[in-house]
């Protein structure tokens, strides 16, 4: 008996040994690391799509043993473009240049250029990158004003790879609170809801860097900005949001919880003062009265004095006071912009509001769900912002000049 | 061939192992189709529904506790139809396999190897199925111990991985699809469900110390169902319920969408080889209960002849099955639920009603068995 | 020849002396070792004697002064008393008022007689006289006890085994004065005749398990027992896998506390290893440290030896799963390093993975036969080759040998190594199908090996109790070491006598009522009693309360 189980199971190994050859082996070394894709409109005929890639060389990267130490002889990176009637063929066609095998795990971010986002739409992006296996839901989607070959092709940031830079401006543009932070996963959440609309990062070349061998030339390199956001009306998008108007944003979907904002000293307007958010909570109520719906935006908001440009002969509680005033302002103005973005000028519901109704009001939803396009800019939003500056951080008297 | 015994413990973690893998991916992400948002509350009713599967089967082998549900049959009807009844738990098995393989295949083949073929983790999983069915169920129900550490283990990973992206937005309006709804939906988790109680219906009398089977076996439902349910509670938060049902593995996405900091940044491989453990105990526990099932069709004492040619016409249908996936999605969407419903509902309904008829039969065949069988 | 002298064997000894000095001469041949001495007993009558004993075996002062003394210069103590009887009760006499030795014995058959000689027994045969005496007179040159070599400990006794079977237990008899402990013996071996003892706790084992090792150690037909890994071989319970279900251990310490138990030790005479039985997988991962230092130290390093288990079994495989197959799991900052270093290496991370374990292997293997005064070499071609030149040569990537130091240290970290030893005997199959078939190749070996070790039984019991199948009770010394004032109860094996002591031992100081320290208060206590009277009732309440914990 224990004989046959020895048997049966050598012509089983066999048999699975012979099927070897199937199984997906690659090596790390035979691998193309795409650490950033770009995705534009096709250079020969406008109905393509052009796929850059960014390739990352681990032995420049790395140095030639792997030790962090060097930077290796040439560039850390690898870029190369194809394209072809569908994404997938254009990466196939990389393949034509690419001595390795396109790999996509590590891959931080999708650059898609405007103009490919506002003619053509990113429904292929998404079913692509979803579909395909290797790739991650956390991947960054954003979109850029200029060609995305020319971003995905910039050495940016302090990292070695340049994807990496996009990746950490990300993970730490909390400071900042400019720009969504959207990956694929939000992205395809957003795309298949039934009311809300994707919004998605906005990133843009400027010259900002400067070459350490050419001090004098400042701005010659260009760098990667990462603000502002675009937003989109299901796959196409529609238009852009300033960074203003994406921290009122971040307050709808995301909501942030550090954030600096620059203010004018109490004493003297001319000059700075900044204030940076601590803490804040944000609660939209929808009310549904007589067919009429109604929105309240309750913002509260907890900052701390850090920088104060005057000196002024006010105690604190009067600095405070009079800070917060001109936060609750400008919280409001932000607020404020997006809203009248999005209901005036795009008139697309982007601030996940017919989300938020459905929670309260799920039997009303079901009536209003296929007319809320046309609802959704009609609606009146009160917004109620109440700022508090509750801390002058380490200094209890301002810095104060006292010669007068 | 001596007896072998298991605990009641082991009988609960097998029970838990059978529902868990196909109830967090592949089911919900049916649900998720039909339902929507209220994934978890079809969940949570197939659970309810479960408990009273299980009380009936155990029920069942209650009135003799040394016989399973197709020895019931033969003392009550005879053996022919005992053989048919055989035959009958038998294709529901053949059936129930193939629902494993697919979650099985597609979890390995889809996220790990798209490149290989098809059949090579088939006659693996085939390989290191009769392996453990060999060394018979007491080690496969040890192992289901191990497989439950690991689910347990596993679960607290995904919620450390994804919580901080929860948004109760998602689930909230909660019975959005009415009870009804909710209910047919329910179905496609019963059949996990059948799972566990046909292979209770054949396993129990195996196990040790009758007077907790019920204690038992509701707890492993309600343990097991459980560790299901945080799955679409945190699948319809995280990805939401769209998403959700856009999957065939809907269970893997989310764990394609978790990450602890950026150094655990894939989860799939952790989960994967995590619960790969259950899906193996899956796979043993089905292939045993196949081979118990049909020994009494071909009067057989010992089981272990029959495991490899079964295994192999299990794997066969199987490998029929998940070769293409939009039949393996028709069959589990549209045929098995009513295929395992009527089988695993109907015939211990009908065997339980059947046993008030012939009770006096039954107390008979209780009463001339020997005595130091019964007092186990 | 075989035949003549078997059948010389089993003569009995007969009253002529020449002729049985014949016989036994016969069958000893020229063997220089087995000395004869030939004396004459001024008995009754002069009675010529003969002593045979194996020079090196003995202690020859002995027999010079507990036998031969008495019989040549002490005999006329016989003829005063019994100057009368001449031979019939002669033997008895000679036993009871001459030979001073503490254990004499007769025999009567030249095998018994033979088989004593040659264990280190001094045969004396008188004329006239169908007995012979055996004097216990065993004194060779032995190791003294030393430190356990294979398991050491930072913390507690230093003594280990010994190849005296004797010395050894009595090392654990040293520990144990329990009238209960029990020691039978047994010889094995048709040519060896090797002393085996078996020791168990009556009361605390399972009645089942002594006589299944009885009957298990009866069974064994051998010529030869020369270590206890014969024994070992020949009473397990899964002769064919490479999991070790005996535990084998040089440490009396371990032995004691194993006894109680529940457990049966088998001494093997000239072996320090002692063989433990029934065996779970978790105990070749405790060390006897975790018992001897604090329950948190104890408990940090027993999960500190169950990751080095994990690794020393899985990491290599990991390690080229990942790499050649799995790519996406890796960090991308570490999936650029390793990338960068796999990059100049002419060799799939699996034939890499497979050489460098091997070459691994070798190095551990030479390091333990070579001569120790060039053992330093080893080493040193070790580190430099396989180490930093490989590398440089662009032989192997900076990566795997990382991954193959940190299992190797691994390896060692683990306390058994007959354990350590399957583990690398097991993690080559587990290597081999992760590199071919990835994950799905690792998940069904490393599935295969779990099912395979949770089938094993040690002397009927499963070998991964108490953790599968799961007994919560017992789980306080699997994972972590629980204080000993958690562990009252013995694990659930042991027959009768479950309680290891009684509760409430947890020690906790005095309550004191005030600030100050508890001695404090004490030599207080003498100088000023004004205070201590206010204090009086409370200090009663106090007392009592504490009576109360210790009696519970």
């Amino acid at each position: 008996m224990h004989r046959k189980v020895v048997i049966f199971s050598m012509i089983l190994i066999f048999i699975s040994t012979s099927l070897l050859g199937c199984t997906s082996k690659t090596e790390i070394y035979d691998l193309a690391m795409v650490m950033l894709v770009g995705i534009d409109k096709g250079e020969k005929n406008p109905n393509n799509i052009m796929v850059t890639v960014q390739i990352a060389l681990p032995a420049n990267a790395r140095g030639s043993t792997g030790s962090p130490t060097g930077t290796g002889m040439g560039d850390p990176i690898w870029t190369s473009t194809g394209e072809g009637k569908s994404i997938f063929e254009a990466i196939r066609n990389i393949g034509r240049y690419s001595s390795r095998r396109l790999f996509w795990a590590h891959n931080h971010a999708i650059v898609i250029s405007e103009e490919y986002a506002r003619d053509i739409g990113i429904t292929d992006v998404i079913d692509f990158f979803t579909r395909n296996n290797q790739l991650r839901m956390r991947t960054w989607v954003v979109v850029t004003p200029k060609k995305a070959k020319n971003l995905v092709a910039t050495k940016t940031g302090l990292e070695v790879i340049p994807g990496q830079s996009l990746n950490k401006l990300f993970r730490y543009n909390e400071i900042i609170a400019e720009a969504p932070r959207t990956d694929m996963r939000i992205l395809t959440a957003a795309y298949m809801s039934e009311s809300s609309h994707p919004v998605l990062a906005k990133v843009d070349i400027k010259n900002r860097g400067v070459s350490a061998d050419r001090p004098g030339e400042f701005g010659s390199t260009p760098q990667v900005e990462l603000s502002g956001s675009a937003v989109f009306n299901r796959a196409k998008m529609v238009g852009w949001l300033d960074s203003k108007e994406s921290r009122g944003l971040l307050c709808f979907i995301e909501g942030f919880n550090s954030a600096v904002i620059a203010l004018k000293c109490p004493s003297d307007r001319s000059k700075p003062a900044s204030v940076e958010l601590k803490d804040s909570k944000f609660k939209v109520t929808p009310y549904y009265k007589n067919g009429k719906i109604t929105f309240t935006i309750e913002s509260t908001t907890y900052a701390e004095l850090v920088e104060l440009g005057c000196s002024t002969n006010y105690e604190n509680p009067r600095i405070l006071a009079d800070l917060e005033e001109q936060l609750s302002a400008e919280m409001k103005s932000n607020i404020e912009g997006v809203i009248k973005k999005a209901q005036k000028d795009y008139k697309i519901d982007f601030l996940k509001l017919g989300e938020t109704f459905n929670n309260r009001y799920p039997s009303e939803w079901k009536e209003l769900r296929d007319e809320w396009k046309e609802i959704f800019p009609t609606i009146d939003i009160t917004i109620k912002v109440d700022a508090n500056v509750i801390s002058p951080a380490l200094l209890e008297n301002p810095t104060r000049d006292v010669k007068d | 061939m001596k007896k072998e015994k298991i605990t009641n413990g082991m009988i609960l973690a097998i029970a838990v192992n059978l529902v868990y893998t196909k109830g967090i991916g592949v089911t919900q992400g049916i649900i998720a189709r039909q339902v929507g948002n209220d994934m978890w509350i079809a969940t949570a009713l197939s659970i309810l529904q479960g408990i009273i599967l299980v009380w009936v089967t155990i029920s069942i082998i209650r009135r003799i506790p040394q016989y399973n549900i197709i020895e019931q049959t033969e003392v009550m009807l005879g053996s022919l139809i005992a053989k048919l009844v055989a035959i009958v738990i038998f294709l529901f098995f053949v059936g129930a396999y193939a629902t494993v393989l697919i979650t099985y295949v597609y979890h390995i083949k889809d996220y790990f190897s798209p490149d290989s073929s098809i059949l090579l983790p088939v006659v693996v999983g085939l390989i290191v199925g009769i392996y453990g069915t060999y060394k018979g169920i007491e080690v496969v129900s040890r192992f289901a111990i191990m497989g439950l550490m690991s689910i347990l283990l596993f679960n607290v990973l995904i919620i450390l991985g994804s919580l901080k992206d929860f948004d109760i937005k998602e689930i909230l309006p909660i019975f959005t699809n009415g009870l009804g709804k909710n209910i047919e939906a329910s179905i496609h988790y019963n059949t996990d469900w059948a799972m566990v109680t046909m292979v209770a219906a054949i396993l129990y009398p195996l196990v040790n110390d009758q007077k907790t089977w019920f204690k038992s076996g509701v707890t492993g439902i309600v343990f097991g169902g459980l560790t299901v349910l945080i799955w679409p509670i945190l699948e319809t938060g995280v990805l939401s319920p769209e998403v959700t049902g856009q999957y065939i593995v809907s269970c893997m996405q989310l764990a394609r969408a978790a990450e602890i900091g950026d150094f655990i940044h894939r989860y799939e491989m952790i989960m994967v080889a995590l619960f790969s453990i259950s899906l193996y105990v899956q796979i043993m526990v089905i292939l045993y209960t196949a081979s118990l099932t049909v020994a009494p069709v071909f009067k057989l004492k010992d089981i272990r002849p029959l495991i490899i040619p079964i295994g192999i016409i299990l794997s066969a249908f199987g490998y029929w099955i998940i070769f293409n996936n939009v039949r393996a999605m028709t069959f589990l969407t549209y045929y098995w639920p009513p295929i395992a419903m009527s089988i695993a509902v109907g015939l211990p309904v009908l065997i339980f009603i059947l046993g008030f008829f012939f009770k006096e039969k039954l107390q008979q065949t209780k009463a001339n068995l020997p005595q130091e069988e019964q007092n186990i | 020849m075989q035949d003549k002298i078997n059948d010389l064997l089993q003569l009995p000894i007969e009253r002529s002396l020449k002729k049985n000095i014949e016989i036994i001469e016969q069958i000893i041949e020229n063997n220089v070792d087995i000395v004869k001495r030939e004396f004459v007993f001024h008995g009754p009558i002069d009675i010529s004697g003969v002593v045979f004993y194996t020079d090196g075996l003995v202690n020859v002062q002995l027999i010079d002064s507990e036998i031969l003394k008495p019989l040549m210069i002490y005999s006329s103590q016989i003829r005063e008393q019994d100057n009368t009887q001449v031979t019939h009760f002669l033997a008895e006499n000679i036993k009871n008022h001459l030979i001073l030795n503490t254990a004499v014995k007769f025999v009567t058959k030249i095998s018994d007689a033979l088989e004593n000689i040659l264990s280190g027994d001094t045969l004396v045969l008188l004329d006239f006289c169908d007995q012979g005496f055996i004097a216990s007179t065993k004194g060779w040159d032995a190791r003294s006890v030393g430190e356990a070599e294979t398991e050491t400990v930072v913390r507690g006794p230093r003594d280990g085994f010994t190849e005296s079977i004797r010395t050894n237990t009595a090392l654990v008899r040293r520990r144990i004065r329990d009238p209960y402990l029990r020691m039978e013996a047994m010889k094995i071996g048709e040519k060896s005749k090797t002393d085996v003892h078996i020791a168990y706790v009556k009361g605390i084992v399972k009645d089942g398990i002594v006589n299944e090792v009885r009957e298990r150690l009866q069974k064994i037909k051998i010529d030869l027992v020369l270590e206890s890994g014969y024994i070992e071989e020949l009473i397990r319970d899964a002769p064919n896998s490479p999991f070790s279900t005996i535990q084998s251990t040089e440490r009396p310490d371990k032995v004691a506390a194993a006894l109680y138990e529940g457990r049966v030790a088998i001494f093997v005479d000239n072996t320090p290893f002692v063989l433990l039985v029934p065996t779970f997988f978790w105990q070749y991962i405790q060390a006897s440290d975790d018992y001897y230092s604090s329950f948190w130290t104890g408990s940090f390093f027993r999960l500190i030896r169950y990751i080095a288990f994990l690794i020393s079994l899985t990491l290599p495989s990991l390690y080229v799963l990942i790499v050649s197959f799995h790519q996406e799991m890796i960090p991308t900052t570490l999936a650029l390093t390793i990338a960068a270093g796999r990059d100049v290496s002419p060799f799939p991370a699996l034939i890499e993975a497979l050489v460098m374990e091997i070459s691994f292997e070798l190095i551990r293997e030479a390091g333990l036969r070579i001569p120790k005064p060039i053992g330093q070499t080893v080493s040193i071609i070790g580190s430099l080759v396989i180490g930093q030149a490989a590398v440089q040569a662009g032989f192997v990537s900076p990566s795997i040998l990382i991954i193959v130091a940190i299992t190797g240290i691994s390896s060692f970290a683990i306390p058994n190594y007959a354990t350590s030893f399957a583990l690398r005997l097991v993690r080559f199959p587990l290597l081999i199908a992760s590199g071919t078939l990835g994950l799905m190749g690792f998940g069904a070996v490393f599935v295969m090996i779990t099912i395979h070790v949770l089938s094993l039984r040690s002397f009927g019991e499963p070998y991964t109790a108490p953790l599968f199948p799961l007994k919560p009770s017992d789980q306080k010394d699997i994972i972590i070491r629980a204080p000993w004032w958690k562990m009252q109860k013995r694990p659930q094996m042991v027959d009768d006598n479950p309680n290891r002591s009684e509760s409430g031992i947890k020690p906790e100081p005095p309550k004191a009522n005030s600030g100050e320290s508890d001695t404090d208060k004490k030599s207080n206590d003498n100088k000023n009693n004004d205070n201590n009277k206010n204090n009086q009732s409370n200090e009663k309440g106090r007392k009592v309360k504490q009576k109360r914990t210790w009696r519970k």
